[in-house]
């Protein structure tokens, strides 16, 4: 039997216990049943020993008074990849200039340093590029150290106007990804008032079912079409077999805000199980060389990405604001009884939303990948900078999360610009997320109301 | 299969020093969760607080470890203010998305690089409870010895952080029902029943609510004093959102609004997780699984799988029997809308 669980004076439709129970297990299949796809295919990340360790050693290289001095280079990021391209390791620079990077074995290795975290005026020396590759027999302890000298050099130093221009390019990117998760996010709550934890995980189930598809030989267009459909289904069968079943035995919304933290945490640790630890990227449009449009350099690969992320958040605007569906989900979103009192099929609109959220969040998680690497927790990153988009621009507001979105990405990208250091570089978004709640608590297009 | 030891780990984790930092740290989400109605998300910030606090002592600041209680607690004044200032006065998910952003944004700013020499970075802080672990030796407990009967052995050392850490426990399970048994406790689950109505009686909601929201994070702070003494080092990773998820799930199981509940829950939360890590690792034995080439799972795997089973039990509770295992089902409602 399942007695009420809320207030016991709020009315509530009868149900049989039959319907809770299948409402449990499909909820739980949902999430499960969908991905099982990778179950077959992906390999998980065994377990590694580290005995061998690849020394990174930064130094700036100045002439005093004829003499050659070398001073190390603190603050200063470097990553090793396997031959594979698979991350093995990251770690920065200490007040020293060295970094010991612990590595599987004594194999071949490609050390990559991030030229964004040198110094200011500093450069790389012409004949330590920032990429680096390691052999395997090059180890002659398990020490391999590798050298890397900045200075003056022959290249200039990227202008002030470069690097904004630069940080904008990156931060519309990132932006666009940023507002095409938050779209669904923001309308879900807007229609049933749930807040969705297991969203980021909608964005990491889109990027792992592509790439698993994308491994087993599909082009990345076509198996990104593919986890588009996946990403629908997905959201058509949380609310079916799920939330639409709990709204209707009239569950309250903190118990289901909690439902979604309970498959946010099933859903990250199937991930982390079956695709394992490690960033992957995708086996398409790797390696590309970035192209210099104007004072922006840019992979043809991460243009067309912003391209078609345009295209699509500029057709979810028209559909709303101009179809009949949009104006009856636009309704839904402002006020949900007096929708259904127009005639508006409520359910209807809440299904297809969840739908299309699950579409937005699939793609936005393939374009993430494109852009970074697909990790099995790339979506929890996702979902804090998506809380602070669509509370900027209004919760509820489909408007609002795109603009929100939008702010937030140049935000995080920029604030580098402002001397934020770049591991904290999503901090400012965050802290605007608190303060925007002091100042205007219905967001930038959100409308004033009692919300309290 | 060995299904002794199963037992024995299970029964080791049911009083061990994670069901016993959970338990307080459930303790105090308990006092705004299941009390007030407050969704705080960001129990883990207040659990870094505390840990914090206690690990700046000798490594950054150089001052009796006993100082760090007050440090730890006070930041986690701080932290409730900063968090219930924008938050309290709006609706109850504003709360949520506030507190586990700032609870995000404390684990960065402790585990950043260029905050190393107050927070150590991403390697966190080490070694500074000895004075700790002298007032255990002192009292008659050697670190070397291993103390106990079957399941429930543990070393000194061990005993000695299990002792304060139960005893603070009982303190703070005590401190919180009395406390709800309290004029000050009515008006709190007033507040969670009908805001208005409290209004409407002349008491200042907003007030009760930041009251409530510190007092369970200052509990909370101490259950990552215990983390910290624990370990006898920090990590800034250690206090992730999941964290905070997890001693949910714990409060969850043992049932919302009820001092009982938050403590045995995250004992039953802790038991049914090294039951179902020793049961896999028994069942899967040293060879991988496999059907044809594939790996269906290995022993590294465990860990993961047993969390995503963790998951499935938070939802299948909430599903089916959200007051947990001792909550109130009339208690339940702090559902506003």
């Amino acid at each position: 039997m399942n007695p009420p669980t809320e207030m016991p004076t709020a009315p509530r439709p009868v149900h049989p216990p039959r319907i809770a129970h299948r409402c449990l297990v499909t909820l739980l299949l949902a999430m499960l049943a969908a991905t099982f796809a990778s179950l077959l295919v992906s390999e998980p990340a065994g377990a590694q020993g580290t005995d061998s360790v690849i020394q990174v050693q930064v130094k700036e290289q100045r002439r005093e008074g004829g003499r050659q001095v070398n001073e190390p280079v603190p603050d200063v990021s470097v990553t090793v990849f396997d031959a594979d391209g698979n991350e093995i390791g990251t770690g920065v620079t200490d007040e020293k200039g060295i970094v010991a990077i612990p590595v599987p074995a004594r194999a071949d290795y490609t050390v990559v340093l991030d030229e964004d975290t040198l110094p200011d005026d500093s450069v790389l020396a012409a004949q330590t590029p920032a990429e680096q590759a390691v052999n395997g027999e090059s180890f002659v302890t398990a020490r391999r150290i590798v050298n890397y000298f900045t200075g003056e050099s022959q290249r200039v130093a990227q202008s002030t106007f470069d690097r904004w221009s630069q940080r904008i390019a990156d931060g519309v990117r990132l932006g666009l990804v940023i507002a095409m998760c938050s779209v669904g996010l923001s309308l879900i709550f807007g229609t049933t008032g749930l807040t969705n934890f297991a969203h980021g995980e909608m964005v990491t189930f889109g990027a792992l079912v592509a790439w698993v598809l994308n491994k087993n030989g599909l082009h990345i267009t076509f198996a990104a079409l593919l986890a588009l459909i996946a990403g629908g289904a997905l959201g058509y069968s949380m609310d079916r077999f799920g939330f639409a079943r709990l709204r209707a035995r009239g569950v309250g919304l903190i118990t289901q805000m909690v439902i979604t933290i309970g498959l946010s945490i099933m859903a990250k640790n199937f991930f982390l199980f079956r695709f394992g630890g490690r960033d992957q990227p995708y086996f398409d449009y790797t390696n590309q060389v970035g192209r210099k449009y104007g004072p922006v350099v840019i992979t043809p690969r991460d243009l067309i990405v912003m391209i078609l992320s345009l295209i699509v958040l500029v057709a979810v605007a028209m559909t709303l604001q101009f179809t009949r569906l949009g104006k009856a989900t636009r309704a839904v979103s402002d006020n949900v009884e007096l929708a259904s009192a127009t005639g508006i099929d409520t359910t209807k609109v809440i299904r297809l939303i969840w739908v299309a959220a699950g579409v937005l969040a699939a793609l936005g998680g393939v374009f993430r990948g494109l852009d970074e690497q697909v990790a099995w927790d790339m979506g929890t990153g996702l979902l804090f900078l998506m809380f602070a988009a669509i509370t900027l621009g209004g919760l509820g507001s489909a408007y609002g999360a795109l603009l929100g979105g939008f702010v937030v990405g140049l935000m995080v990208e920029m604030s580098t610009l402002f001397g934020v250091p770049s591991e904290l570089k999503t901090v400012p978004a965050l802290a605007v997320l608190v303060l925007i709640l002091l100042v205007r608590p219905q967001g930038i297009l959100g409308r004033a109301q009692r919300v309290g | 299969m060995n299904f002794m030891s199963v037992i024995e780990s299970t029964l080791a984790q049911l009083v061990g020093r994670n069901a016993c930092y959970y338990a307080i740290a459930a303790i105090g989400l308990n006092v705004q969760f299941g009390y007030a109605g407050l969704l705080n998300f960001g129990q883990a910030a207040f659990m870094a607080a505390g840990a914090y606090g206690l690990a700046q002592t000798l490594p950054v600041l150089g001052i009796s470890l006993w100082w760090g209680i007050a440090l730890g607690v006070g930041y986690s004044i701080v932290l409730g203010v900063l968090m219930g200032l924008p938050t309290l006065r709006l609706r109850a998910d504003y709360l949520a998305i506030v507190t586990i952003a700032v609870a995000e944004i404390v684990r960065l700013v402790v585990r950043s690089q260029s905050a190393t020499r107050v927070f150590g970075g991403s390697n966190g802080l080490q070694t500074f409870s000895r004075q700790f672990r002298q007032l255990g030796i002192d009292l008659g407990i050697a670190p070397g010895k291993t103390y106990g009967f079957w399941a429930f052995r543990f070393s000194g050392r061990d005993l000695w952080v299990l002792i304060v850490g139960w005893s603070l426990v009982v303190i703070f399970g005590v401190l919180v029902w009395l406390l709800m048994r309290s004029p000050w406790g009515r008006i709190l689950k007033a507040i969670r029943e009908d805001e208005d109505a409290v209004r409407s009686l002349g008491k200042n909601v907003y007030s009760y609510k930041m009251q409530a929201l510190v007092l369970g994070g200052v509990i909370g702070t101490f259950g990552g004093m215990i983390i910290a003494i624990g370990a006898d080092s920090v990590q800034p990773d250690n206090f992730s959102r999941d964290l905070t998820f997890y001693v949910l799930t714990g409060l969850v199981l043992g049932g919302i609004a009820k001092v009982t509940g938050s403590i045995v829950g995250p004992m039953l939360f802790w038991a049914l997780y090294a039951f179902l890590d020793s049961f896999l690792r028994q069942l899967i034995g040293n060879k991988p699984v496999r059907i044809g080439n594939t790996t269906i799972i290995s022993t590294v795997q465990v860990g993961p799988v047993v969390f995503m089973l963790m998951g499935a039990l938070l939802v299948t509770l909430m599903v089916y029997r959200p007051q947990g295992l001792f909550g109130n089902r009339k208690e339940m409602a702090f559902d506003g809308r």
